[in-house]
This record gives structure tokens, C-alpha cells and sequence, in this order.
């Protein structure tokens, strides 16, 4: 049985490490108020661009842009995981990284682009040492993104990769975040013109200035980087949730050790005082 | 009173402006650009420049001026929207930062071959400083 003085000291500590998880929580639950607004005010954005790019597609009849062309038959699959860039948030970057393994499995030959500090090292992990990477929690995550779309774009251009794909976190609710695993290039246009086809008359008569093919190719990209930006922060915005709930279920899991260990050297001390009690009554005895 | 459209200007940080239009100039790849009500559906990439516009705020006509970003232009019969990268007021530019930038790309320009996407990259760049200090009147 372990003594008085042991009990005492993992109860400190444990109390110690329950107030960090519940300052992680606390910060947590400010960042994640902060991402979500980032990610509500990237929705406008989002929406038109989209909607402008199924027009595009739909009123243009031949389009000639590699990305809307499959890639380079037998080359490499590209493949951009994107991560958090710390720990400390449950199974949060290990899922990510899992649905990155998932498809390595399924595409013999992968290429991989680090997105976060934790897919950084995943990719390493797999043998990969010198893959492009950058971080996800950079201030400029539009400037991140751009980089990271150009990146992705010369080698697919250039024939070094033949499809790009995102893993990426989503944000289903504050208590759920999943894996996505989305192709992005080759484009697919049924894939762009999905819910709403409204008005589809109207989308024929639309002008072009100075012509589709040329709208289109400053849009592609534009797309491909604002998808990786979108995905940037929902990927924080998932970590944040997802370490909001890793934190409280600590802290929870902190007060219960707490609990225990306090009624284990509670009984402990008891036990001490009782056997004190009976070595000075014995010992009374002894003498009278 | 002039007829009005919706016109939405949009970055991917935030929608920068919404309200009911007269007239919306816009720099496209082709040259200024301007639109008014009942424009033809229309679709234009943009160029970095300063984009006006005579707007309706509160009731009372307003100028609006911002130099934007690379972007693209929407107009349809019910709205009107642009879409850009980067969109400033006029108080908003730093102006010796632009200056700084004009000078930086400037420079890198100069070690990119013509055509090549660096050299374009920089042309934007500095196309959107220009605008930014046209637009504070430098």
C-alpha cells in the first residue's frame, strides 16, 4: 500500500494536470469561436465561385484546360493530407492520417504534400522525407494556400503527378469531426453542377470577356486554391472542436482519478492514525 | 432616381461590400468595364485595379472606390456580383507598404523570364500596388 505522503504528492500533480486540461479547454473553445467565424465569412465566397464555374462549364462547349483533362497516365497519385500542427486534440490527426494511408493502399504510387506539422511527420514516417510541407496554423492561410495550390499545379502540369486529391478534416458537428478524402483534379463536371440547376436557359446566353476558355483558366486555379483555403479552415476549425472534447473528457477523467485517490489516502491516513492508536494503547498496557 | 442592381463584392475574408448599385466600373483583362442595370449575363475575369462604383447606401448615393485584386466579375439580371482576392478602401491602404511592394516586385520581375507564371505573379502584384496608391492619390 502506498504511503500518506505518495498519495499526497500524485494528488498535486493530478490536480495540476486537471487545470491545464481545463485551460487547453478553455482556449480551445475561444479559438474555435474565432475559426468558425472565418469559415462562415469564406461561405459568400465560396458559393459564388462555384455557382460561377458551373455556369462557365455549362455555357462553354469545349473546354481546354489541363485540369479538366485526366492527368498523365502511370504517373503518381498526388496527394495533399492536411493536418493540425499539434497534438492533443484525441484521434484528431491520427484518423486524418489514417484516410492518407487508406489511399496510399489503394493508389500503388503516391505523392504526398504535408499541409500541418503532424502530416509533416506522417509523410516522414512513411518514407517520404522530402515532400513539400507547410503549416496549417499560419496567419496567412490565404497566402498558404496559394502556394500550396501552385505547387501542386506545376507538378500535375508537368506531368509529375496525375490527379490531385485532399484529405482533409470535416467539421460535421462541435461533437463530430471526420476524415474526407475529395478528388479535386481532374475537375469532373458533373460533380460542380450538382444541386441547383436553375435556370438553365439563361446559362447559354451568358457573354464572355474575353472569352470562356480564358475565364475559365483564371478560374480553375482560382477554385483549386480556394477549395485548399476552405479546407484550411475547416481542418482548424475541426481540431479546435476536436480538442475542445479531448480536453473535457480529461479534465472529466482527472476530477474522477481524483476522486478515487482521494478516499484511497483518506483511508490510508485513517489506517496510520488507527495503528498509532493501538501501538500506544498496546504499549500503555504493556507498562500497567 | 436611376434604376439599381444588387451588387455584392466579395473576398474570401469577408463579403467587403453589399448594396443596391447604379453603375459598377470594373478593370477586366480587356479594359474598364461598366455596368449597369439590366446588363447582359456577362462574366469577366478582372485585373488588379481601383473598381468604382455609384452606390445606393441608406438611401443617399454614394461613390465607393477600392483597389482590388485579381478576381472575377458576375453579372446577372436580378444581381451583380465581384469576386476578388484582396479589396481596400481608401483608408484602409497602407501606402508605404504599397510602395515597398511596387519596388519588391518591381525587382523580382526583372530576374523572371517574360511569360513565365513568376513573371506574370509579380505583373499582378504590381498592378495591385499601382492601384492602391492611384487610389490614395499617389
Amino acid at each position: 500500500m502506498p504511503s500518506v505522503k505518495d498519495l499526497r504528492e500524485r494528488l498535486k500533480s493530478l490536480k495540476n494536470t486537471q487545470q491545464i486540461t481545463k485551460a487547453m479547454k478553455q482556449v480551445a473553445a475561444a479559438k474555435i469561436r474565432r475559426a468558425e467565424t472565418a469559415r462562415k465569412q469564406a461561405r459568400p465566397y465560396a458559393d459564388t465561385l462555384s455557382e460561377m464555374l458551373r455556369d462557365l462549364i455549362a455555357g462553354s462547349s469545349s473546354v481546354d484546360h489541363p485540369f479538366m483533362k485526366p492527368g498523365k497516365e502511370g504517373a503518381p497519385a498526388g496527394l495533399v493530407l492536411m493536418t493540425a500542427d499539434k497534438g492533443l486534440a484525441g484521434a484528431f490527426n491520427s484518423n486524418l492520417i489514417r484516410a492518407a494511408e487508406l489511399y496510399r493502399r489503394e493508389h500503388a504510387d503516391t505523392l504526398f504534400y504535408a499541409v500541418g506539422t503532424k502530416a509533416r511527420n506522417a509523410v516522414r514516417r512513411m518514407g517520404q522525407s522530402d515532400r513539400p510541407n507547410w503549416a496549417l496554423s499560419a496567419q496567412a492561410k490565404t497566402d498558404t494556400a496559394r502556394e500550396v495550390a501552385q505547387q501542386v499545379t506545376d507538378d500535375f502540369v508537368a506531368g509529375s503527378i496525375g490527379s490531385i486529391t485532399l484529405v482533409s478534416a470535416k467539421l460535421v458537428s462541435m461533437m463530430a469531426q471526420r476524415a474526407e478524402t475529395r478528388k479535386l483534379v481532374p475537375v469532373e463536371p458533373a460533380e460542380l453542377s450538382g444541386e441547383d440547376q436553375k435556370e438553365p436557359g439563361l446559362k447559354a446566353a451568358v457573354e464572355f470577356a474575353p472569352s470562356a476558355e480564358f475565364v475559365l483558366s483564371c478560374l480553375l486555379p482560382k477554385y483549386l486554391e480556394f477549395t485548399l483555403f476552405s479546407a484550411m479552415l475547416e481542418t482548424d476549425a475541426a481540431f479546435f472542436a476536436a480538442q475542445l472534447l479531448a480536453m473535457n473528457n480529461a479534465t472529466d477523467n482527472a476530477g474522477k482519478l481524483i476522486d478515487e485517490l482521494t478516499i484511497v489516502m483518506n483511508n490510508a491516513r485513517q489506517a496510520a492514525i488507527t495503528k498509532e492508536l493501538l501501538e500506544i494503547v498496546a504499549g500503555a498496557e504493556a507498562l500497567s | 432616381m436611376a434604376s439599381t442592381i444588387p451588387f455584392k463584392l466579395i473576398s474570401p475574408t469577408q463579403v467587403v461590400f453589399e448594396g443596391d448599385a447604379e453603375l459598377v466600373i470594373a478593370v477586366t483583362t480587356e479594359g474598364e468595364e461598366g455596368i449597369l442595370p439590366h446588363h447582359a449575363p456577362f462574366l469577366a475575369a478582372l485585373r488588379p485595379g481601383v473598381l468604382r462604383a455609384n452606390v445606393l447606401e441608406g438611401g443617399a448615393a454614394k461613390r465607393l472606390e477600392l483597389a482590388t485584386s485579381e478576381g472575377f466579375l458576375q453579372a446577372l439580371p436580378e444581381r451583380l456580383t465581384v469576386l476578388v482576392d484582396q479589396a481596400l478602401r481608401f483608408e484602409e491602404v497602407d501606402v508605404n507598404g504599397a510602395r515597398t511592394e511596387l519596388a519588391e516586385a518591381q525587382e523580382c520581375q526583372k530576374s523572371a523570364a517574360a511569360d513565365s507564371p513568376q513573371y506574370q505573379h509579380e505583373q499582378a502584384a504590381i498592378d495591385y500596388a499601382n492601384a492602391k496608391l492611384r487610389l490614395t492619390g499617389h
